[in-house]
């Protein structure tokens, strides 16, 4: 029997009635805190091309997030600036390569991730069902804060054009590209591959792949939660926040993507109203998502909009 | 920096004089460690075909070791495959599908999550971490920790023993150089081919870790591609007995066919050689088609 198309297929998110004031209220708890960014520069890690900086600020809960921050060796600017955002098990990259293409770049590495870890470290397996019963505990609001925070980091530097920033990521980087898009009107565009976080329940009936089969173990075990799951879900579904994107986006997504189902990655799209989106759908490809051909398009795609 | 021209590709490192006492200490060090097992139901991550277990082994140092280990349910013994330590904090639970009807082992590498106490890798770091001197690389440790999972496995009488298949980058290989009882090797993304010639032909992590090491420390420059060439696949290749595929990338990629080539040489039987297409599921299938074929579970 052939596969329903994932084009049409109809998600199941629902956006609940509170959840404007939910993250109205998450957002400016954080806010309150003082950012206080550290920028120390890492020689072992910097090149004649590129200068790199270990960075640290703090984020929702008082917890201190890492990052790295790479720009152009001797540039003082205005430069681009650009967010670099980290998929769920990987550890975040060094941005050499983007600073090496002129940009002011931040690479971001949210609670719990290795140099962000020592106050919540919920693990991999583990952050997606990290008290995911209670939506004001969840392992992914202050993960959400952290993203949110990343842009304030960014703008702090001397040197980054505040009129050009762009975020990027594939995976949990997608998703995370566009939550910082929609919660930031900073941002000047985005490109977001193979986008994580959207429509979880669906995901999770779609798929056995980790990390969304996480959400099926649990569920395994503790059947009777699942409303509860839900609920939280609901509050940090990706999906919901799409409406709120006003800048240009690039998506691409892979037919055959068994971690993060394309009916997601679809539905996602349909809910980003008021942005101008360039999707890119590969054939034959799964959570590469096309990514060996795509990545000149991401390139040019960023430099368009960032580059002048 | 230029790329060393793939038609005339020549590995420079030669094999270091001690490397066989090297390899041989380090095995002897293990073989004197009792694994010590536990094996310990983990229900969160079973499945109604397959049984989850949180694994504990001991390997050199003493250093006590995580791992994922998963037996189908049903009458074994079952082929197995090993996920070999990959270049990565996270190891993954193993693949829901593979569960079915294999034996799959994942182990977490000291510094990974889960044995990560007391030694925590960095990333970047790991690459470079003792790199100094041989005996001082943790990878020497790595590589004894990836022994003792295929140590495991032979171990086990829902193994079928014959049937075992590493998958990862070079530490599948030189499990299976060091253990010849591994029957199929899956490598891709080697860390040590040619790490001397090849690191400094990209400014990609990981190997970007061995160019930032030597750009800040250049008088060391000799030691590291000393040390690195203790580990260099094609150095341990003519001790392989497996079947081996070896995903390459296309021309202009870091990992060609034309670069593979000595160690596909090297190799006693060598090597099947597929070249990546730039479509993942495409990819996927090939390489799990051929593994089938090695493990006799293709199905129809």
């Amino acid at each position: 029997m052939p596969r329903p198309s994932p084009e049409t297929y109809p998600s199941t998110t629902v956006k609940p009635a509170d959840f404007d004031q939910f993250w109205t209220a998450v957002l400016a708890e954080a806010d309150r805190l003082p950012l206080a960014p550290t920028f120390e520069p890492v020689p072992l890690r910097s090149t004649p091309q590129v200068d790199v900086f270990d960075v640290r600020f703090t984020s929702l809960d008082g917890l201190r997030i890492a990052a790295w921050y790479c720009r152009p060796a001797g540039r003082r600017g205005p430069l681009p600036g650009l967010i670099i955002v980290p998929g769920y098990v990987s550890e975040p990259l060094l941005p050499k390569l983007w600073a090496e293409r002129g940009y002011a770049a931040l690479s971001l590495a949210p609670r719990g991730k290795l140099r962000s870890n020592a106050q919540f470290n919920p693990g991999y397996p583990g952050l997606l069902t990290h008290n995911i019963v209670d939506r004001n505990t969840y392992g992914y609001r202050g993960f959400y804060a952290d993203a949110y925070r990343a842009v304030d980091v960014l703008l702090s530097r001397a040197e980054v054009d505040r009129g050009r920033i762009g975020v990027h990521g594939s995976s949990q980087g997608g998703a995370l590209t566009v939550l910082i898009a929609a919660l930031r009107r900073e941002i000047t565009c985005g490109a977001a591959g193979a986008p994580y976080l959207c429509g979880f329940m669906d995901a999770a009936a779609l798929t056995h792949s980790y990390p969304y089969q996480e959400i099926n173990d649990y569920l395994r075990l503790y059947p009777e939660r699942a409303g509860a799951v839900r609920a939280t879900l609901n509050y940090y579904d990706i999906i919901n926040f799409a409406d709120r994107i006003t800048c240009p986006m690039l998506i691409n997504i892979g037919l055959e993507d068994d971690v993060c189902p394309p009916e997601t990655g679809y539905a996602l799209v349909r809910a980003m109203t008021n942005a101008r989106v360039d999707l890119h759908v590969y054939p034959n490809c799964a959570h590469d998502a096309g990514s060996a051909f795509h990545a000149r398009l991401v390139a040019d795609f960023l430099a368009e909009h960032l580059h002048g | 920096m230029t790329s060393p021209a793939p038609e005339t590709f020549t590995p420079s490192a030669r094999p270091p004089a001690d490397l066989d006492a090297y390899w041989q200490a380090a095995l002897d060090e293990l073989e004197a460690l009792p694994p010590a097992a536990e094996v310990d139901p983990l229900p969160l991550r079973s499945t109604d075909f397959a049984d989850c277990y949180a694994l504990k082994l001991t390997s050199i140092g003493p250093y006590r070791l995580f791992a994922y280990y998963s037996v189908p349910r049903g009458d074994g013994p079952f082929p197995a495959i090993y996920h070999a330590p990959a270049y990565a904090s996270v190891v993954a639970v193993p693949p829901y599908e593979e569960r079915r009807r294999h034996v799959v082992l994942s182990l977490c590498a000291r510094g990974q999550r889960l044995s990560d106490r007391p030694f925590a890798a960095s990333y970047p770091g790991l690459l470079t971490h003792g790199i100094e001197s041989p005996a001082s690389y943790i990878y020497r440790g790595i590589v004894c920790d990836a022994v003792r999972g295929v140590d495991f496995l032979l171990s086990r009488p829902e193994v079928d023993a014959r049937r075992i298949a590493a998958v990862g980058n070079d530490l599948a290989l030189l499990v299976a150089a060091l253990r010849p009882r591994v029957a199929a090797v899956v490598m891709a993304n080697p860390l040590f081919y040619a790490a001397a010639d090849l690191a400094p032909a990209t400014s990609t992590y990981p190997w970007e870790e061995i160019n930032d090491y030597v750009r800040l420390s250049p008088d060391r420059a000799a030691a590291v591609f000393g040390t690195l060439a203790y580990f260099d696949p094609l150095h341990l290749a003519p001790r392989v007995r497996s079947a081996v595929y070896l995903p390459h990338d296309r021309p202009g990629g870091l990992f060609t066919a034309e670069r593979l080539a000595p160690l596909v040489a090297a190799l006693p039987d060598g090597a099947t050689l597929y070249e990546l297409t730039g479509y993942g599921y495409t990819d996927r299938c090939a390489q799990e088609a051929w593994l089938a074929d090695q493990l006799g579970t293709r199905a129809g």
